[in-house]
């Protein structure tokens, strides 16, 4: 693998069109060498087919992609997909039905592989299940050996189409865990298409916002969480609620008070509260207007002094959770963004 | 998820498919390009005397037949496939074979026990004498070539809709029946109108066909356009007269085939989503009627043709009559249907993979081309191979090697669609896969396209097995000097009135292509015959 | 999947089975190495070597009937017979189709238009005399192209239950008239029927012709697949009489004994119901063997092969000196109408006069 290329893959401009629709409208994207970042969207925003266009199934109509620097797609250049260095994991995992757990996973390898194989079954922990064949296979057990038949031939870039929309929530949980690990065991440079924020924020190093066709933010899960470039990034990286306000000299004041700015900015503009931020503490009193119990937390519907109705999240142990009056403040620094419209 | 349903694909197969499917598809052109040729080796007149004598009311009548056989096709096929397939009948299985097994029986046979068996004084006739039947209805002409026709093409419908109900997605169906629509209105609201492409394309089969046919009018006496072209050539020795009416018929062919295409453009194509688990449909008080109208259409198919048969050994043998050496025959029949099985299935891959993974019009194109042959009769195509033979062929000309090429040309259509069915069925992204992981298009094709589609490719053979094992004209016209068959002797005894001479091989020849039918009944993939 | 295993498997299995078959028929190479006899005039041909190799015999003629011939041909000359049977009118598309190329060397055919439409493309080369003088000049080509072999008469074949010997016709004209009203059949899509209509046209002039066909569709003429199919309507008593060749009843009489319900009607002398037409042979011009191509249509012509079609088919024998069965009209009291068997290919306008009147639709 070549390490000294600091980005093993990037994406300038990329379109795909289907007859009138642009799929995918200006894309950009640089994953350095070692990343694991997630390409998050809604359905048709364009993330699959980006996705696909980078592993060489679809034709990009305007732009540049390149791998490990070599350029790889563009209107006038194609690389076909098996030569591109680029494995696919498959939505439904796409296993050959009639080949073994070992001849699936050896597929993408020339004679004399066995050694690999078998360590990559030791990664998978499929010990013991080589010679079954995928319908013989949990859909954790699929989901292990469509990623370890994609890292065999050591990709530069491996690309990952919704690994985890085809299991149910617990399995869910173990899977993240499994494929990161594995994924990081081979430093193994990927692009994973979710819609799922949950899954991009667990095991992505950055995440890739996509809405109609564009990257609209390229950032940390930190950073989307808790300072999203814009608007519209905002509501992917958690429950995304704006309050009027007005900025000066590093905090602004609020329907809530005074509260910390992430960025720097004055006058009128509207600040990010995600409705966890809001903790009972001595502030600002508020009424509650509407209360709906949700497990672990409880979601509160607030009335500020003004009358501006506002969302809370508390814990449902929280002694706040039951009563009708209290005060809160919010001890977060948040973002701000020029007003609406 | 735009991105998935129109997902053009622009990269271009690869040379060592589109080489060979493009030879296959140009071997499929030479009745085409014969007639063409011939049909204009003397200008216009001979376009203009066909037109004089009638050719256009000709083809009305050919295609009127087409049409009553198709309907007729349609109205047997649809219940018996939903019983097979759908209800609580006791025997189903042996009711679903059943209905399968008259493909074995080739239209020249059956035509000639409807006539001996249903004929004004026919069998029938005597059983009902002591009745005071004198005489049964009129059998030649219009209605006993459209009960013949119907009897030996019904399972070609049959077939496709027994396939489109198996696979239907049921979710549909219960999603009605939990709207509170009954299951007969379901049937009717949700059921047919999915069951559409699959009974356009046994009716396309059907037609084409009946178009095609020759040995069922011509026994029965009733003047078609297929058989105005064997009038020309026997009665005024003209090749160009009958190469032209050739080419009206395949002209004609080729409308109803664009047609076809149309309506499946339409439609679209409905992918199943999960196999039929639906319980059982109780039949109540409606199972004996049910029964009783399967044993009818199996009686009269498949009942009456053996039985005549049957009949005709019994008083051949005991008259002592003179029987043909059916070993050597039937020994080269059954070499002939097996080699051409092998050809035309390894022939037709190539083009199924153009038409199934590769979408342009140039795949659409050939696999139409290969269609019209279909309409044409045998011995059009038959002579189109004899001049292509002996002008460019010379070698092969008068070998097993020729007639295996027009089997190929015959019946590619027959392959092609259970093929591009079978392909159509293995998830593209299967190849996506294979092609990520490193291998060439054509690596990935042997080791994950073509492993897969095994098991279409043995179910394309045995159809054309089964096919070739009841061809007729070219297998005459084709096959060296001396080179005896099955059909041939049939043939050759029949024309001599031999019909005890004709019984043995024939039901040889049936008990042969049975096999086949039993084999795919049995698999239970018959469906795959769905174009 | 395994089943489809086992039916590959079986499949490769038949590979060697087939390659058997395709490799069987290469033998013929030999023939080629006559072309020194093919040079030399017809009628000098037969006296020199003695003829030998294989020829190819496009026959029209059904395979039940000719095998026993050509297996005793080949007995007794050493000369080897490979044949393709097949419907005359499409051997000769085939001959046609095959032009020079054509690897047949003898076309026999079952009727005379046939071997009208292929003399007229120049196909055959001409007969040597040897095999002329055996035939009376009635039943052979004007130009020796080519020979008949054995004969057919037109006859009405009535079930003796029904008709009485007193009312049948002594003309075919007579069956327009209304006693025989719906009780009449006929093949019009049979060549000797076709040949009829032909020799009708030749006789009675187009317009003639024309009625008699109008007449007979208006007095319901029952159609029928061919000869066979007439004869045994007219027993089972569907019809009453019926158009058709003479010898198709011997047939029945000797499968189904004398007690089959029809017998054989000859109409009067001259009247173009009592048409001959015939079964016949010609050589090709590009034949590979000629001098065992003559050798074979010689054998036809002799006694033993004539004697063989008089007594398996109830034909005519046509050589001279051969006498036919005797319960048939004997040939030379046979008296068919004036007309050139040659002149019957022309059936282009037959067919239009079919289609014309709705005999032929």
């Amino acid at each position: 693998m070549d390490r000294s290329n600091p980005e093993p893959l990037t994406c300038e401009g990329v379109e795909v069109r289907f007859g009138s629709l642009r799929a995918v409208d200006g894309a950009n994207l640089a994953v350095a060498a070692g990343e694991i970042v997630a390409l998050l969207g809604r359905s048709g925003s364009g993330k699959t087919t980006l996705l696909r266009a980078i592993a060489g199934f679809e034709r990009a109509t305007a732009g540049e992609i390149r791998i490990g620097g070599r350029l790889v797609e563009s209107p006038s250049t194609s690389i076909p997909a098996h030569r591109r260095s680029v494995g696919l994991v498959f939505q439904e995992y796409a296993l050959f039905p009639n080949q073994t757990v070992e001849a699936n996973i050896a597929y993408g390898l020339g004679r004399g592989a066995a050694a690999r194989v078998e360590e990559l079954i030791r990664t998978g922990q499929l010990e013991g299940l080589a010679g079954r064949y995928p319908h013989q296979l949990s859909g954790g057990q699929q989901q292990r050996v469509a990623l370890l038949r994609s890292l065999a031939p050591r990709p530069r870039v491996l690309l990952l189409d919704e690994p985890f929309s085809n299991l149910d929530a617990g399995l869910r949980l173990a899977m993240r865990e499994d494929v990161a690990a594995i994924l990081r065991a081979e430093s193994m440079t990927a692009v994973l298409v979710t819609h799922d924020r949950a899954d991009a924020m667990a095991i992505a190093d950055r995440i890739a916002v996509m809405e109609a066709g564009k990257v609209i933010e390229f950032a940390t899960p930190r950073d989307l969480y808790f300072r999203p470039a814009n608007w519209a990034a905002a509501g992917y990286g958690g429950e995304a609620q704006f309050l009027s306000a007005t900025a000066s000299g590093g905090t602004a004041e609020t329907p809530l008070g005074i509260v910390t700015l992430a960025n720097s900015f004055e006058g009128r503009c509207q600040v990010l509260v995600r409705p966890e931020w809001i903790m009972p503490a001595p502030g600002v009193a508020v009424r509650v207007s509407a209360r709906r119990f949700e497990g672990a937390h409880s979601r509160l519907t607030l009335a500020a002094p003004d009358g501006t109705p506002i969302a809370m999240t508390i814990a449902s142990t929280a002694p706040q959770a039951f009563e009708d009056h209290f005060c809160v403040t919010v001890r977060q620094a948040v973002p701000a963004y020029p007003p609406a419209g | 998820m735009v991105a998935r349903v129109f997902r053009p694909r622009s990269r271009t197969a690869p040379a060592a498919i589109w080489l060979p499917g493009l030879l296959v598809v140009a071997a499929t052109f030479i009745p085409a390009w014969y007639l063409a040729k011939r049909s204009t080796e003397r200008g216009w007149d001979p376009w203009a005397r066909a037109l004089e004598n009638s050719a256009a009311p000709l083809m009305v009548r050919s295609l009127t037949l087409a049409l009553v056989v198709a309907c007729a096709s349609v109205l047997v096929a649809v219940p018996a496939a939903w019983l097979t397939t759908r209800a609580a009948l006791p025997g189903r299985r042996l009711w679903a074979v059943l209905m399968a097994a008259p493909l074995a029986i080739p239209s020249y046979i059956m035509a000639m026990t409807v006539v001996d068996f249903l004929g004004p004084r026919g069998t029938l006739q005597g059983w009902l004498e002591p009745l005071g039947v004198e005489r049964l209805p009129e059998i030649y002409g219009f209605w006993g070539s459209a009960f013949t026709l119907t009897a030996a093409s019904f399972p070609y419908v049959y077939l496709v809709l027994r396939a489109a109900f198996a696979t239907a997605d049921v979710s549909e169906e219960e999603a009605s029946r939990s709207l509170g629509v009954g299951p007969l209105r379901t049937f009717f609201r949700v059921v047919v109108p999915g069951l559409v492409p699959a009974i356009a394309a046994g009716v396309l089969l059907v037609v084409l066909y009946t178009l095609s046919d020759f040995g069922a009018v011509s026994t029965l006496n009733y003047d078609t356009f297929t058989r105005s072209i064997f009038v020309e050539y026997q009665t005024s020795f003209d090749r160009t007269g009958a190469a032209v009416l050739g080419a009206m018929l395949a002209m004609v062919a080729a409308a109803i085939l664009a047609a076809e295409l149309t309506v499946r453009g339409r439609m679209g194509r409905r992918a199943s989503r999960r196999q039929s688990l639906m319980r059982p449909v109780p039949l109540g008080r409606w199972k004996w009627p049910a029964a009783g109208f399967l044993a009818l259409i199996a009686l009269l198919s498949l009942g009456l043709p053996l039985g005549v048969l049957g009949y005709w050994l019994l008083k051949g043998i005991q008259a002592d009559a003179n029987f043909p050496e059916i070993g050597l025959a039937a020994r080269h029949s059954v070499a002939m249907a097996a080699g051409g099985a092998i050809l035309t299935v390894l022939l037709a891959l190539p083009v199924a993979i153009l038409a199934a993974r590769y979408t342009s019009p140039f795949g659409t194109v050939m696999e139409q081309a290969a269609y019209l042959t279909h309409a044409l009769p045998g011995v059009v195509v038959a002579l189109a191979l004899v001049f292509f033979g002996i002008s460019y062929a010379r070698d092969l000309y008068q070998t097993t090697w020729m007639l295996l090429l027009a089997y190929v040309i015959l019946f590619l259509p027959n392959a092609l669609s259970a093929l591009r069915a079978s392909l159509l069925r293995q998830p593209r992204r299967l190849e996506d896969a294979g092609a990520s992981l490193g291998r060439s298009p054509l690596r990935v094709l042997a080791s994950v396209t073509i492993p897969l589609a095994r098991p279409g490719m043995a179910s394309a053979g045995l159809l054309v097995f089964l096919t070739v094992m009841k061809e007729l004209p070219a297998t005459l016209l084709l096959s060296p000097p001396g080179y005896e068959t099955l059909p041939g002797l049939v043939w050759s005894r029949s024309t001599d009135a031999l019909y005890a001479g004709a019984a043995l091989p024939a039901l040889v020849l049936v008990g042969l292509a049975a096999i086949p039918v039993a084999l795919l009944s049995w698999r239970g993939d018959l469906g795959s015959l769905e174009s | 999947m395994k089943l489809s295993r086992l039916l590959l498997f079986a499949a490769v299995a038949a590979i060697p089975l087939l390659a058997v078959a395709c490799g069987g028929d290469d033998d013929d190479d030999s023939a080629g190495g006559d072309a020194a006899t093919a040079t030399t005039a017809p009628a000098t041909a037969t006296a020199t070597a003695k003829p030998s190799g294989s020829i190819t015999v496009y026959s029209g003629r059904g395979e039940s009937l000719v095998k026993p011939l050509f297996e005793q041909f080949t007995k007794d000359t050493g000369i080897a017979v490979k044949v393709k049977y097949g419907d005359t009118a499409e051997l000769a598309a085939l001959i046609a189709e095959e032009g020079s190329k054509s690897p047949a060397d003898v076309f026999f055919a079952q009727d005379a238009g046939a071997l009208g439409a292929l003399k007229a493309t120049g196909a055959f080369e001409e007969l040597p005399a040897s095999i002329t003088n055996l035939v009376a000049a009635t039943y052979r080509a004007g130009d020796n192209s080519w020979v008949g072999v054995s004969g057919r008469a037109r006859v009405i074949v009535y079930n003796p239950d029904l008709v009485t010997a007193e009312k049948l016709p002594n003309s075919v004209k007579d069956l327009t008239a209304e006693t025989w009203k719906g009780k009449v059949g006929w093949a019009p899509t049979n060549a000797s029927f076709q040949a009829f209509v032909t020799g009708l046209r030749q006789l009675e002039g187009e317009d003639g012709a024309k009625a008699w066909l109008e007449g007979m569709v208006k007095n319901d003429v029952k159609s029928y697949k061919d000869n066979k199919a007439i004869v045994s309507a007219v027993a089972a008593g569907e019809i009453q009489l019926g158009l058709v060749n003479h010898y198709y009843l011997y047939g029945f009489l000797k499968d189904q004994g004398e007690g089959f319900k029809a017998r054989n009607h000859y109409t009067a002398a001259g009247d173009p119901g009592s048409l001959v037409n015939l079964a016949g042979a010609g050589i090709l011009k590009d034949a590979p063997n000629k001098s065992a191509a003559r050798a074979f249509v010689q054998y036809l012509l002799g006694e033993p092969a004539q004697k063989y079609f008089s007594e398996q088919t109830f034909e005519y024998p046509l050589a001279d000196g051969v006498a036919a069965d005797s319960r048939l009209k004997p040939l030379a009291e046979l008296q068919p109408p004036d007309l050139d068997l040659s002149d019957l290919q022309d059936l282009q306008g037959t067919l239009s006069l079919l289609r014309s009147t709705g005999v032929l639709k």
